[in-house]
């Protein structure tokens, strides 16, 4: 995805003078090409985000379109004040990316992990919340992030995922199916997407029946009325917190909205994460790998 | 109108507005009150209507809007209406600006620390322009401690941003104390030259040499030290702590407004 990123990145750089790269010393190779072609629309600032955060809220208030791009916790949690005070109170259309969404970069410690971004981006007004699982996804927030004129935040795991639509204009303001089932729904965003052919497989072997759709946009607005009609159990995955994430924003919207649905969200313990380990050894530990989640659906199910 | 009347004027503005709002920082206001007098009236290109060539003046210790909005009162850029309205319920004006109130307010702040990054962000956005507009920023002296500002003061000679200036609201008296028997900031000169700016020490409450210093070219980022006395033109209020907080009561007002005719 963070080759996605960058090319649509460069191919906006070239159509629109508007665009100013904020590289926070995060990307090495990412952006070698960028900054010799474009001098005028890139600064590496060094280590300091709370400035970059008010920096780009000035360079936008000038009518610029900054990107600010960094490892996910120095863009939204080190500067989270600056985000806060300088661009969603201000409103700029400033366009926050961080990448290691979730535990990516496990072992790299909790320092470097982002799992209660989403909670915390859910706390300030005016500010787009994505999280695409594929590079198609990625692309098209991208695109509607640039687009918005408002504040946004894309989190991003790193590089290299699979590509799991095959349709390339999809509608990410909405939940997309990816795959049709029955019965039982299972919401996911972000990288632990790369679970979910296992969870089918693993749930049919129980004559479990599951559709699954993503969510690439968290702060949408939309109607999961219709989508969730139709199904009785629904279920929640991701590389978040279990408590702060998609899930609690979609219990808060079945609140809200008076529809009485039993909702099972899984992530990980909120907790700080002493435990060393890559992501697939994390993913297990937490309970959150494809053979845990599925055996805690038909636990849910019985 | 003598500059001195003026900011007279802006310091009666701003102990009517105090006792009406019944709301603190009356001491911070009146400190850098000469300061933004000289600013609006003989420096900066700030005009109504508010257009695109003008210069940008960013008020970063935000406590002291009472001073900015009466000086936008003495420039017609507010009306008293506005000014009426300032910390009311329903009312027009915050005590720490929002953008959203005025185009004449450019930023929103209020949290010490912002305004110098987001000063460092537009100068470089008209430099980039290749535009000539300048960038006027405001800050306390307690502000220092924010590491914040040493995050941007690192970042704008990098940038070569010759086009910003940056005034210190030097009273050395913050929210609970002298700096210098908190955690002291100084020597204040020798870090600013050091991360490679243009430092000036000047006494800020003399317009002419304000003036003077503001208007002299620089090809690098430029810090003004401005010794000014928390509280001035109000005796009782000068170098007084208790007047970060002190309510202006309605004998306050009068006993205030008799020394500043």
């Amino acid at each position: 995805m963070r080759n996605t990123i960058a090319k649509e990145i460069i191919k906006k750089a070239k159509e629109d003078k508007r665009l100013y790269l904020i590289a926070g010393d995060a990307g090495l190779g990412v952006w070698d090409e960028y900054q010799v072609d474009f001098p005028n629309q890139y600064i590496n600032p060094g280590v300091n985000e709370q400035c970059d955060i008010g920096f780009a809220a000035g360079m936008a208030l000038r009518g610029h379109k900054p990107i600010f791009y960094n490892i996910a916790p120095f863009v939204l949690m080190r500067p989270y004040e600056q985000v806060r005070n300088d661009i969603c109170y201000q409103n700029l259309p400033v366009i926050l990316i961080g990448t290691g969404s979730g535990i990516t970069y496990a072992p790299a410690g909790h320092t470097h992990y982002v799992v209660e971004d989403i909670g915390l981006a859910r706390t300030m007004p005016n500010l787009d919340i994505f999280s695409p699982a594929d590079p198609i996804e990625a692309k098209k927030c991208f695109e509607y992030a640039y687009k918005s004129h408002k504040p946004s935040y894309i989190r991003i795991p790193k590089s290299g995922e699979k590509c799991i639509h095959t349709n390339k204009d999809i509608d990410i303001t909405k939940p997309q199916i990816i795959y049709q089932g029955k019965d039982n729904i299972l919401f996911v965003h972000s990288s632990i997407v790369d679970e979910v052919e296992s969870i089918i497989s693993f749930l049919k072997e129980e004559g479990v029946s599951i559709t699954i759709a993503t969510v690439p946009m968290l702060s949408t607005s939309y109607n999961f009325k219709e989508i969730l009609e139709d199904y009785s159990r629904i279920f929640t995955l991701e590389e978040h917190y279990a408590n702060g994430g998609f899930g609690t924003i979609l219990m808060e919207y079945c609140n809200n909205n008076k529809i009485d649905k039993k909702i099972k969200k899984f992530g990980i313990k909120n907790e700080y994460i002493h435990k060393i380990g890559n992501r697939d050894y994390l993913r297990k530990y937490y309970g959150i790998d494809a053979k845990s989640i599925a055996q805690s659906i038909l636990q849910e199910l019985l | 109108m003598t500059l001195d009347k003026v900011s007279k004027d802006i310091r009666r503005t701003i102990i009517k507005m105090a006792n009406l709002s019944k709301s603190p920082h009356v001491g911070s206001a009146l400190s850098c009150t000469d300061i933004l007098t000289t600013l609006y009236f003989k420096v900066m290109n700030i005009t109504k209507p508010i257009n695109d060539d003008r210069d940008y003046f960013l008020l970063s210790k935000a406590h002291s809007a009472m001073a900015l909005y009466a000086t936008f009162l003495q420039k017609d850029f507010m009306t008293q209406k506005q000014i009426d309205g300032y910390y009311q319920n329903d009312g027009t004006l915050p005590a720490h600006t929002d953008r959203d109130t005025s185009d004449f307010v450019e930023i929103s702040a209020g949290s010490l620390g912002h305004g110098l990054p987001i000063a460092v962000g537009i100068a470089n956005s008209i430099k980039i322009a290749q535009e000539s507009n300048k960038v006027y920023v405001l800050m306390g002296d307690g502000e220092m401690q924010e590491g914040s500002i040493w995050e941007a003061a690192m970042l704008a000679p990098k940038l070569k941003l010759d086009n910003l200036m940056v005034f210190i609201d030097h009273n050395n008296l913050q929210g609970y104390g002298r700096a210098t028997e908190l955690v002291s900031f100084y020597p204040i000169k020798d870090k600013w030259e050091s991360f490679g700016w243009e430092v000036y020490e000047i006494d800020g409450h003399d317009h002419e040499v304000i003036e003077k210093v503001a208007k002299l070219e620089s090809k690098r980022p430029k810090v003004i030290i401005c010794k000014t006395i928390k509280g001035k033109g109000v005796s009782f209020m000068e170098d007084q702590l208790i007047w970060h907080y002190y309510i202006v009561t309605d004998e306050v007002k009068e006993k205030a407004l008799r020394e500043l005719i």
